[in-house]
């Protein structure tokens, strides 16, 4: 089976790299191929009455071959045989619908559950598994692993025609079943010797695949400068200088390709032939009859698909490393959420004893802080002093390892993420905006405000007068809605203005606003949003300056919790932004 | 249409050596299939049958022969194979590569990274898809072909028994066919639908549970995973139509032999006549067909739907966009002074425009800062003057000719655009920055390394000679050797497009004298309002309006521009405040807002640039 081979070696490389069979992928395999549901037992119904056809045809088929041959009547084998075919191509059929069915329902059970649990998961890193990899594992490992059923189901009814026809060999004459035998160990060392060599290759071949597109993707970030300067054609050749490389990888992989198929095909095909001799020997001597002389022909051919076991072998492999991957995701426990609804309150944010780690580094320790209601807080200190942390710790995007955070009173914990999402909102510098389209990219949160309230929001964002001016406005599809960064951000900022009702966590949002906008939405967080507690990351003296007071981090704990003016005698504060600006290649 | 352009890249011409001599190997790989049946009749008839076993092994051992040498002719088959395919993936990863690179740089292009990421995947689909569909044509002509020939020769009239359940089982198929290519892209387009909201929701996991829109994003994600499996379930009843067709086409004429046996035997048909007639249905035409269906109705799908896509890519030119218009194709401007006449501007699909009738000059070795608020349309301004857009009205001129419509190679003598997403590739130090002046020589180099201030980094990365990782360097980095590579070329005309941004003010400040004292014109896309204090001229941009003149002119003119500036502080700084003060314009205006008093103190590391800067000065007298 050489297609299947070749479009099988790539894959299994990447799937190779971190085969990890461990006991969560094998119950997460139990689980998918359940939800295969009532499928699965048509499909092993139908595989076991194929290969039970497919066994009992040869036997048939010689029979029926005896009858012509002796001049007899062969009217009843024709019948049997026409019956078996029937069965073999009714039941082969219902095998192939059987086991769409069930690897459709597996796969979107799949890839259901796990987007479930990322919902969860939400916020909580995933170790390492950037985005892309977590799309993976939802996309092609999912797919992978919810192959398993139709599997394993396949590969045990493909043991059955071949260990059959092993049987039927001996029945027909044990010289028979020993030709073959002594035969086949040849056959599985020869294939086992070449399939090694020709994964190295194919890794070779995907390293300088992935230089290729890696220097693509570089050349096309930096499409504007190469426009500019005319280029095109010298960057096309600098991309492609790996090529010639590529090329010689790749007839490599034919090569080894080449071997095996080839290999494959003799050994199968003279192991036939000794099979026939012998069995041509004792036809001679009148010890079996034509008939099963051809039926010992086509047993050989069942037979030596015992190598497909292999095969199935390999794919479960793949299913294994696969759900091993889904798992990585499955495994990370998602956070519980109370059930209460938040207490009376304005939006008195308190920390009481918080230690908080992150990336296994405790980052806060034994932090106390009170934030009176409705106050405008900035949070400042160098990178690494925790200011996002604080950020998240304050919405219970992450969770502290000691200590709690209270909202009016109410631990966050307790409160359900409904109420807890409601109350308490974020805005990011760069916020990733979900929904199909501008408003929903707006409204979309654990409430759905009104057009009316989206408007007001994006308005108070300063995003209402570009959206208008979008092909569709608010309707625009997001996909077709092309933002430059800082109106990306002034949509995010719509979005937290149109739901949190007692918090806002702004993680330096105006960073990459210009001078305007930034000085309009500074007007809304103490104009009309004025009644809410505001917690601010700020990079700049100038957004600290127009605060309430001041939160400086420093080495995990609190250094000073002031106003800005006070604070800006300090000349360690006044360094702090100082050295915010210092690039890292300049002067 | 669409199949012609799939024809133009398979071209099946273009490769008619390989092709003929791939040809030629499956002729002698087709022996084994010829012969078989013969072989095995004539041992059973000659040999076994007649009780002479030696020479019923003797047409075996010819059999074997025949495997080994059609053995080996699989292996040449294969080598040819590669030889068709190979090139083919060469090509394709060109197209992709050339066609890529064309349209993301093309007048007016958005360059779009993730979808050539698809593309490249679709190339190695199409290479193994391709490949597939060789071996699988290949492998069927050769075996049932091959078994055809050899029961014309054995037993002729057995043609009869096996062609037409053959041509019906293989119709069936073709029938077939167009409602799984069909099914079989739907599923593929649902996929990709998943790939792409799943990587949209994975990425902004962060946004999804900081807003409670759980639910939302599980159910954008959702919908598409639904459609697979609806896809997925369609496609598997064609396969099921599809396995039927292999029972009519394979199965069938072994029935009908059998059952025309005795027929057969009483006309004078020998035994192994029919065991090997047998022979040849049951191991040539069956598996054949097998192999021929289930690699057709997998891979050869995939072929077709990867290489519509990479043809879809690559060929065809989107809407707008072109590499630029033939009139001034070849021309060379005269001088580097700039001419906007009346110019508008949109993009495509927008509603409003960006930019509406704007009218400016910009002289030669004048220095303009552009500011206004974000979305005002600064960097359609920067696209529009380096010609990499054009306008929709009115006119661009760059030394008297249309600036998008000159020679790429040949604007890039005449002007320089540094936009703000710095492009440094993996390369030394010395090709990055010599990228728009190839033959720099290295003192050349150093000495705008110099003046830009990226002595310590260029020492830091290990010289002229050091690789570069782009990866590696921050985005301030970047931005430095990008300056200094444009500072080298040999434009008149720069085009800041906040291309200093992730650099400090003070590190800002000094690239950007250093850029006015270099002979030509400058025009500074500012991303601080400290830019403008250092140009001659500013121009205000914000969105309908646009408004150009001197710092106080505009001061004294503009609201959006008292906004602007006055934000920055109680009483707006003045050029006198740059050009007396001890500090550069940045720092005065970064702090004079808050307390001035602070300003000085915190700033004492850009003092030791004051003896470079008064060279400007004398421009603005």
């Amino acid at each position: 089976m050489p297609v299947e081979r070749l479009t099988a070696t790539t894959e299994e490389i990447v799937n190779e790299v971190s085969v990890n069979p461990n006991r969560e992928a094998d119950r997460l395999l139990v689980h998918v191929g359940r939800q295969g549901g009532v499928w699965v037992g048509v499909l092993a119904l139908a595989a076991l009455a194929t290969a039970a056809a497919a066994l009992a045809l040869p036997a048939v088929i010689g029979s029926a071959a005896n009858a012509v041959l002796g001049g007899h009547s062969a009217g009843v084998w024709v019948l049997r045989c026409g019956l078996l075919i029937a069965v073999l191509v009714v039941c082969d059929a219902l095998d192939d619908f059987a086991a769409g069915a069930a690897i459709a329902r597996s796969t979107a059970g799949l890839r259901r559950g796990v987007l479930a649990h990322l919902a969860a998961l939400g916020a909580r890193p995933l170790p390492g598994l950037d985005a892309g990899e977590v799309t993976a594992r939802l996309v092609g490992n999912a797919a992978d692993a919810a192959r398993v059923a139709p599997d394993v189901v396949r590969s045990l009814a493909g043991l059955v025609p071949a260990l059959g026809a092993i049987a039927a060999l001996a029945v027909i004459d044990p010289w028979l079943c020993a030709t073959f035998l002594v035969g086949l160990p040849v056959l599985v060392v020869a294939l086992r010797v070449f399939a090694r060599d020709a994964h190295e290759i194919a890794a070779r071949y995907l390293a300088v695949q992935g230089t290729i597109a890696g220097r693509l993707v570089g050349a096309l970030a930096g499409a504007r400068t190469i426009a500019a300067a005319g280029t095109a054609d010298r960057e096309a050749d600098r991309v492609l200088r790996p090529l010639p490389e590529l090329h010689r990888h790749g007839v490599a992989m034919w090569r080894a390709q080449m071997r095996i198929t080839a290999q494959d095909a003799v050994l199968v095909s003279l192991l036939e032939v000794a099979v026939l001799a012998v069995a041509g020997a004792l036809l001679a001597q009148g010890r079996i009859s034509p008939g099963e002389l051809i039926a010992a022909s086509q047993y050989v051919l069942l037979a030596s698909g015992i190598g497909g076991a292999a095969t199935g072998m390999t794919r479960l492999v793949r299913s294994r490393a696969a759900a091993a991957r889904v798992s990585e995701v499955l495994d990370q426990a998602p956070p519980a959420y109370g059930a209460a609804p938040a207490p009376a309150g304005r939006g008195r944010l308190e920390f009481r004893g918080v230690t908080a780690s992150a990336g296994g580094r405790t980052v806060l320790a034994g932090l106390d802080l009170l934030l009176p209601a409705g106050a405008l807080v900035a949070v400042v200190g160098r990178s690494g002093a925790g200011k996002s942390l604080l950020a998240a710790l304050a919405g219970r995007l992450v969770d502290p390892d000691e200590g709690e955070v209270l909202l009016d009173g109410m631990p966050l914990a307790e409160l359900s993420r409904r109420e807890l999402r409601r109350e308490i909102g974020y805005g990011f510098e760069r916020p990733i905006l979900i929904g199909e389209t501008l408003a929903e990219a707006i409204a979309w949160g654990a409430d759905i405000p009104s057009r009316e309230a989206i408007v007001v929001a994006a308005r108070a964002a300063r995003a209402d007068d570009f959206i208008r001016r979008m092909p569709a406005g608010y309707d625009t599809p997001l996909a077709q809605a092309p933002m430059s960064g800082g109106e990306a951000q002034r949509v995010g900022l719509a979005r937290t203005f149109a739901h949190a009702r007692r918090v806002l966590v702004l993680d330096d949002v105006t960073a990459s606003l210009d001078t305007v906008t930034e000085h309009h939405i500074s007007a809304t967080l103490t104009g009309a949003l004025a009644d809410r507690t505001r917690i601010v990351i700020a990079h700049r003296a100038s957004t600290a300056e127009r605060t309430d007071a001041v939160i400086w981090l420093e080495d995990g704990h609190i250094r000073a919790f002031a106003k800005h003016q006070r604070l800006w005698r300090n000349p360690d504060y006044r360094a702090l932004f100082e050295a915010r600006e210092e690039p890292e290649g300049a002067p | 249409m669409r199949l012609r352009a799939l024809g133009r890249v398979l071209r099946p011409s273009a490769r008619g050596p390989e092709l003929r001599r791939l040809a030629l190997w499956s002729l002698v790989e087709a022996l084994p299939a010829v012969l078989s049946g013969l072989l095995v009749a004539r041992a059973i008839d000659d040999g076994f049958l007649a009780g002479d076993t030696l020479t019923g092994v003797a047409w075996l051992g010819l059999l074997a022969l025949s495997v080994v040498i059609g053995g080996w002719a699989t292996r040449q088959t294969y080598l040819s194979l590669a030889d068709v395919v190979e090139p083919l993936r060469d090509e394709l990863v060109v197209r992709t590569v050339h066609g890529s690179l064309r349209r993301s740089t093309a007048t007016g292009a958005v360059a779009d990274t993730a979808g050539v990421a698809r593309l490249t995947q679709q190339v190695e689909i199409a290479r193994e898809a391709y490949a597939s569909v060789l071996l699988v044509v290949q492998g069927f002509l050769v075996t049932a072909v091959g078994a055809l020939v050899g029961l014309v020769i054995l037993l002729p009239v057995a043609l009869v028994f096996v062609v037409p359940p053959l041509v019906v089982g293989l119709a069936l198929f073709a029938l077939a066919l167009p409602g799984m290519a069909a099914r079989q892209r739907s599923s593929i387009l649902a996929d990709e639908r998943i790939a792409e909201t799943a990587g949209i929701v994975a990425a902004g996991m962060r946004d999804v549970a900081a807003c409670g829109a759980e639910e939302h994003a599980a159910d954008m994600v959702g919908a598409h995973i639904d459609a697979q499996a609806r896809a997925t379930r369609e496609l598997a009843r064609f396969t099921a139509l599809r396995t039927v067709a292999v029972g009519i086409g394979g199965l069938v004429p072994m029935l009908l032999i059998l059952a025309a046996g005795q027929w057969l035997h009483a006309r004078g048909a020998s035994p192994g006549a029919i065991l090997g007639a047998l022979t040849y249905v049951v191991q040539g035409v069956h598996p054949a067909l097998q192999k021929l269906v289930r690699g057709l109705g997998n891979t050869g799908l995939w072929l077709f739907v990867a290489l519509g896509r990479i043809v879809e890519a690559t060929e065809a030119p989107g809407a707008g966009i072109t590499e630029g218009p033939e009139r001034s194709a070849g021309a060379e401007p005269d001088g580097h002074e700039v001419v906007l006449r009346e110019v508008s501007f949109g993009y495509p699909g927008a509603f409003e425009r960006v930019i509406v009738d704007l009218d400016l000059v910009i002289g030669e070795g004048d220095h303009v800062a552009v500011v206004g608020p974000s979305g005002a349309g600064k960097s359609t301004l920067a696209g529009l003057i380096s010609g990499l857009l054009e306008p929709e009205r009115g006119a661009v001129l760059l030394g008297g000719v249309p600036a998008a419509g000159l020679d790429r190679r040949i604007a890039g003598r005449h002007r320089a655009l540094i936009p703000q997403e710095a492009y440094v590739f993996a390369g030394t130090l010395r090709e990055n920055l010599a990228y728009l002046a190839p033959d720099a020589p290295d003192a050349a180099i150093e000495d705008a390394v110099e003046r830009l201030g990226a002595r310590t980094l260029l020492e830091r990365l290990g010289g002229l000679d050091a690789v570069l990782e782009p990866q590696a360097l921050s985005a301030g980095e970047r931005q430095l050797l990008t300056l200094v590579r444009s500072y080298l070329s040999e434009a008149r005309l720069v085009i800041l497009d906040e291309a200093a941004c992730h650099l400090d003010p003070a590190a800002e400040a000094r690239v950007e004298r250093a850029f006015a004292a270099r002979a030509g014109t400058l025009v500074v896309i500012a991303h601080r309002i400290s830019s403008a204090l250092r140009a001659r001229r500013v121009l205000v941009l914000d969105g309908r309006e646009a408004l150009v003149g001197a710092h106080e002119e505009l001061l004294a003119r503009s609201a959006l521009y008292r906004d602007l500036v006055g934000y920055w502080g109680g009483a707006p700084p003045t050029r006198d405040a740059e050009a007396g003060a001890e500090t550069p314009a940045a720092d005065r205006a970064e702090r004079l807002p808050a307390r001035p008093r602070a300003a000085t103190p915190s700033r004492k590391r850009s003092h030791g640039r004051q003896r470079r800067r008064p060279r400007r000065r004398a421009r603005f007298e």
